[in-house]
């Protein structure tokens, strides 16, 4: 994906190897936390910890930044906290790239077709499947998903006609219309509703939540891209040559928007990290003690002015991160771009 | 071309983060001293100056005005002041007739006899009159009326069929004059008169009727009335001075305005402005520095510790059906840590009665000690040893206590503690109306935060509504642990008709006792609010009992710099100035 002339372009742009230097960094200080501190990232300690009247202690050779209001060692807590930050951004990058991809993908392709046969049982699972997730059944979403793809499979290759009977759907329209009502709300807006809905938050709905409503901007660009690519020359000629859609897609669209989808990508990790923090902000993030950049700047938010770095720490670590992967995201973006090259 | 652009956008960014950066830095490394307090105009003369409205502010708001559905702390400060009882509590936690001239007693303690003063008027202007009393009563006490303290007056003769819809009256309630009205009890009852000093059975405007209903105006014969536009719902309340009240020339000021859900934040900002009277929200944080302002030191006071906090456990669940599981969890909680982390406010509580109760007993309590919880562990089979962490219970307790508030740090806290004897929780945060529900429901929380506020100043007020057979409940039960002992309940209930305060300090002693060693709770802390206020408030300090109760306040206020000009200061500008880290 990154040939020699991109990755050349990519190194001889400085801001695009910062920003690559940083997420680096940060992934390292993350994989190393136990070694960044020997302390306990959720062990109080009441003897060093507390400062002058009971407030927490600042900036110290024991604390280099500073005691947080449990007296727990903040640039501990900042290391470990990366870990949860990072994974849950990383994560709900991957479940949002697969939906957008996959979205974006078919509604390109089949955008300005005269509708695409579903049949009834991909159409009902579909249905089944949404449900189910929305329920908090992942797992039965998934075996759903399994059982739609094999009665295509068996559809096929013992040519069960019932099995392909089902209505003409636009499904370039359809899944558009759904992703502009999606994109309607604004998205902080919408994760915190859904937040605030959740009886319980816990890295799981954290991850499922961001995930699922991440996914609409990659849809549309990568709906786009698929635009381009359906009518260039090799597309053309596998359809010509008999080759079946799912194969065309996969072989030949797939790896062609994958550059798009890798930069889209890496910008959206930077935005994940900021929604897992609002939502930690808010209190409906993960429950305490686990650490994350977002319930750290939760739990010290009050303390600003007595205690600033208690939101000094937290607030730039989820600075300099989404400072990182925007740099990165957007020297990607510069050197896999051909026009620009 | 495009290497012009990219620099550009490059600097931008740059420029961007290194802004947010400093913004980041700025705002919260700026600890800006505090504005100075604003003097008193007449410092030295103690003569009370009449005028003005006193404004204060909470992050809460009051729910309902209505005395006889009262609910939450912040509506009872308004009630207060808009409904005066027939008796109340003085400032030495005495009680003294307010409405009542005087009153006797008769059957031998059983029945009181008050006689009301003449003359006193409604805000309606109507005179109050025995018939109201009796009226006032029997709409507080109707069973359509979702009054969740009418239990609190089951002591009256012909309560339990009033209640139940068997009888139309109240029969333990009796006029017997123009002024005169007497309350018979079932029994002598030593908790009555400090009950009806509370505000469920306040007398309250003939507009009020027979009946309880949601949409009537509150009107009694307090101090301070509310006017038709006086409530905006979720923002403030302002009550204006009932001039016909019976105190001659009370009350001074003008007007009480509470600013309902205002962040403490915001109420700190409007203080130094001078657009707050009283900051009671501090947080720690705030706290810490207004202390350490000597201008403004002084001008703190903490009100009385009313409350108690603990960490509820089910007795009816594993592992907290065994009583050496709940002593190795009363013995293994530091409660010195759990004061640390807000010590502007906490004290350790050992027992279940806040120090300011008549009746606490500091000779009696749990206390910490971690040899002791581990021996407790091991005598409960669950032997758990400390230096290489093997043993201890096998499960994970689930700890529901609610977020955004002080238990999702004590709760930190105790799962710490917990940990060094072998016993995990996980803490499982909902809203504070979702934890409500669940640990005063049976079967549905193993262990919880819980807290008692008080009611009235006496022990009975804590132990028979927490830890009382008859105080569990099918739902919404406040024994929330579920606990229930016989032994325990005779003796409330001898202390309960004991009228020699000896003997009845000796019983309650003794109830404590079993309480502390049997621990349905781990007792933690004592809260209690901090309150700092501009000098030029007078006439105020925190009642013994009561949270904000302002009757007797007045306002003498110097010009300030800001006021002088008469332009009102900018405070949109203040914040944005102490957030950027612009000069004041």
């Amino acid at each position: 994906m990154l040939d020699a002339r991109a990755r050349s372009r990519f190194t001889r742009n400085r801001a695009a190897v910062v920003g690559a230097a940083i997420v680096v960094a940060l992934v390292a200080f993350a994989l190393l936390a136990p070694l960044v501190s020997s302390r306990d990232p959720l062990a109080s300690d009441f003897v060093h910890g507390v400062g002058p009247s009971m407030m927490p202690m600042g900036p110290s050779a024991l604390f280099p930044f500073g005691a947080d209001r449990l007296f727990r060692d903040e640039l501990t807590r900042l290391a470990y906290g990366a870990r949860l930050s990072l994974v849950i951004a990383f994560a709900a990058t991957a479940i949002a790239s697969t939906i957008g991809a996959t979205v974006g993908i078919l509604s390109g392709y089949y955008e300005g077709s005269d509708g695409v046969r579903v049949p009834w049982a991909v159409a009902l699972s579909l249905v089944a499947g949404v449900a189910l997730v929305i329920a908090g059944r992942p797992g039965s979403a998934a075996l759903i998903a399994a059982a739609a793809v094999a009665s295509r499979l068996v559809a096929h290759v013992a040519r069960v006609e019932w099995l392909k009977v089902g209505p003409r759907v636009n499904a370039d329209g359809a899944l558009m219309r759904l992703v502009d009502i999606g994109l309607s709300f604004p998205f902080l807006l919408l994760i915190i509703a859904i937040g605030a809905a959740l009886d319980e938050t816990s890295a799981r709905t954290i991850l499922v939540t961001l995930g699922l409503t991440g996914w609409l901007g990659t849809a549309r660009i990568v709906r786009a891209k698929t635009m381009q690519i359906r009518n260039l020359d090799f597309v053309m000629a596998s359809r010509a040559l008999g080759q079946r859609t799912p194969v065309i897609l996969l072989r030949h669209v797939l790896p062609n928007v994958a550059g798009p989808l890798v930069v889209i990508a890496t910008v959206s990790v930077a935005q994940m990290i900021i929604a897992e923090s609002v939502l930690s902000y808010l209190g409906a993030g993960i429950s305490p003690p686990t650490p994350t950049w977002g319930r750290m700047l939760f739990e010290g938010w009050d303390y600003i002015q007595a205690a600033p770095w208690l939101v000094i720490a937290p607030g730039g670590a989820i600075l300099l991160a989404v400072f990182g992967f925007n740099l990165l995201g957007e020297g990607l973006r510069d050197a896999l771009d051909p026009k620009e090259g | 071309m495009r290497s012009i652009r990219r620099k550009g956008e490059a600097l931008a960014s740059l420029a961007l983060f290194v802004g947010a950066a400093s913004l980041l830095f700025n705002g919260a490394a700026c600890s800006g001293a505090l504005a100075p307090p604003i003097p008193a105009a007449h410092p030295d003369d103690p003569t009370p100056r009449r005028g003005g409205i006193l404004r204060l502010a909470s992050i809460g708001e009051a729910r309902r005005l209505d005395p006889a559905v009262l609910s939450d702390a912040l509506a009872a400060s308004a009630i207060r002041l808009m409904f005066d009882g027939l008796v109340d509590y003085d400032e030495e936690k005495r009680i003294v007739p307010v409405l009542a001239e005087r009153w006797e007693l008769a059957d031998e303690g059983a029945t009181y006899r008050f006689f009301l003063r003449q003359g006193i008027r409604f805000h309606d202007g109507e005179e109050l009159t025995a018939e109201d009393v009796r009226r006032s009563i029997e709409r507080a006490l109707h069973p359509r009326t979702p009054n969740p303290n009418a239990s609190l007056y089951d002591a009256l003769v012909g309560f339990d069929e009033y209640a139940t819809g068997a009888a139309p009256h109240l029969a333990g309630i009796t006029v017997e004059g123009r002024y005169v009205v007497s309350m018979r009890l079932k029994r002598p009852d030593a908790t009555f008169l400090p009950k009806l000093a509370l505000p469920p059975l306040r007398p309250v405007c003939r507009s009020a009727g027979e009946r309880y209903s949601d949409g009537w105006h509150p009107c009694g014969t307090g101090p301070f009335k509310l006017p038709l536009d006086g409530w905006a719902r979720g923002s403030s309340l302002t009550l204006v001075r009932h001039d016909g009240y019976f105190e001659r020339g009370l009350p001074y000021l003008d007007g009480v305005m509470w600013l309902y859900n205002m962040t403490q934040f915001t109420q700190r900002f409007k203080l130094e402005a001078g657009e707050l009277d009283i900051y009671r929200d501090a947080t720690q944080a705030e706290f810490s520095r207004f202390h350490a302002d000597p201008r403004w030191a002084s001008l703190g006071e903490a009100e009385a510790e009313t409350s108690v906090a603990g960490e509820g456990m089910n007795v009816r669940v594993a592992p907290f059906d065994n009583v050496e599981v709940r002593r190795a969890v009363a013995a293994a909680i530091d409660r010195d840590h759990y004061a640390a982390i807000k010590a502007s406010s906490l004290r350790p509580a050992y027992q279940p009665i806040p120090p300011s109760v008549p009746g606490y007993n500091p000779a009696i309590g749990q206390r910490h000690d971690h040899a002791a919880a581990l021996e407790h562990m091991r005598r409960a089979g669950f032997a758990y040893d400390p230096a290489t962490g093997k043993g201890g219970y096998p499960h994970v307790v689930t700890y529901w206590a609610y977020g955004n508030s002080l238990p999702e740090f004590t709760s930190q806290l105790l799962q710490q503690d917990l940990a060094t004897i072998g016993i995990r929780i996980r803490i499982h945060l909902v809203t504070f109306p979702a934890w409500l529900a669940a640990y005063k429901t049976p079967g549905k929380t193993q262990m919880h935060y819980a807290s008692q506020s008080q009611d009235f100043p006496d022990p009975s007020d804590f132990l028979e509504p927490l830890f009382s057979g008859k105080a569990i409940n099918a739902e919404d039960s406040n024994n929330s642990s579920f606990y229930a002992n016989p032994e325990l309940d005779e003796l409330l209930a001898k202390a309960r008709g004991e009228i020699d305060s000896t003997r009845r300090q000796r019983l309650y002693d003794e109830a404590t006792k079993i309480v502390c060693d049997d621990a349905p709770w781990a007792f933690t802390f004592y809260n209690h609010a901090y309150e700092i206020r501009q000098p030029y408030v007078r006439g105020y300090r925190p009642h013994p009992i009561f949270s904000m109760h302002v009757a007797r306040a007045w306002i003498d206020r110097a010009a300030s710099p800001s006021f002088a000009d008469g332009r009102t200061p900018p405070p949109l500008r203040r914040v944005l100035a102490s957030i950027i880290g612009g000069r004041r």
